[in-house]
């Protein structure tokens, strides 16, 4: 599961965000780095996968043919990747804000 | 993730525990089968026995049911002259179930599938705690 990846590249677009030096170069989009919008789509992709795993093995569950067991499993899986993207994501909004109500 | 995989160990135990179940329910169920026929044998009681399996998808070991083997300790013999099994001295052969032991087998089963659960459990609060230092 890529999700401590995810933590670690939103944690540097983070810092990239909220580094001084790193507003010159275009909010870290020509620092070399994945930019935040890169990094949500990937985060999202490898979240769909999981979440449409979880959905086949409740719909197989529905149908009487996949173990309970699998399906909390599934579950459970798509329940912490979807927690830590938006864990995340309102982290990245709110330093976001946090910049956007700075007085100029 | 080390927390995801010792959910997925902890589920192949509780489908480890749950065959043995399946097993337990079996003999319980067929405590009273008497052969079909004079002379033949009636119900023998199956044992549940689990094995170390390598997953290599999650690089761990994790638990599966084993082969099924049948208890061939001796049937328990009923003088009953009127039953359609009895044999010429009227005794019918019945399983060799002991429902004791059964009944304890499947406290084991149960307990076991417990722990398991609240390994789940546990690992899912763990996740969700350090998920939550973010939110902070």
């Amino acid at each position: 599961m890529a999700t401590p990846s995810i933590a670690a590249n939103a944690y540097a677009s983070l810092a990239k965000l909220t580094d001084p030096s790193g507003l010159t170069k275009g909010a870290g989009e020509a620092s070399g780095g994945q930019s935040f919008g890169a990094l949500v789509k990937d985060a999202v992709n490898a979240l769909s996968k999981t979440s449409q795993n979880s959905d086949m093995q409740t719909q197989a569950a529905a149908a009487g043919k996949a173990n309970i067991v699998d399906v909390v499993t599934a579950v459970a899986e798509s329940e912490v990747a979807i927690d830590a993207l938006v864990s995340v994501r309102d982290k990245v909004i709110s330093a976001y804000e946090e910049i956007m109500r700075m007085p100029i | 993730m080390d927390f995801l995989k010792s959910i997925a160990i902890a589920a192949s135990g509780l489908r480890a525990q749950a065959g043995r179940m399946r097993i337990i329910s079996e003999n319980i169920a067929n405590a009273d089968s008497t052969a079909a026929s004079v002379g033949a044998e009636p119900y023998r009681r199956k044992m549940a026995s689990f094995k170390t399996e390598m997953d290599r998808t999650l690089d761990a070991q994790i638990v599966a049911l084993g082969r099924i083997k049948t208890d061939p300790s001796e049937f328990r013999v009923k003088h009953e002259p009127g039953h359609p099994a009895a044999d010429q001295n009227g005794n019918v052969k019945y399983p060799n179930v002991n429902a004791l032991v059964e009944m304890t087998d499947l406290r084991e089963a149960q307990r076991s599938y417990e722990a398991n659960i609240n390994i789940i459990g546990a690992s899912r609060r763990m996740i969700q705690r350090t998920i939550e230092i973010l939110k902070s």
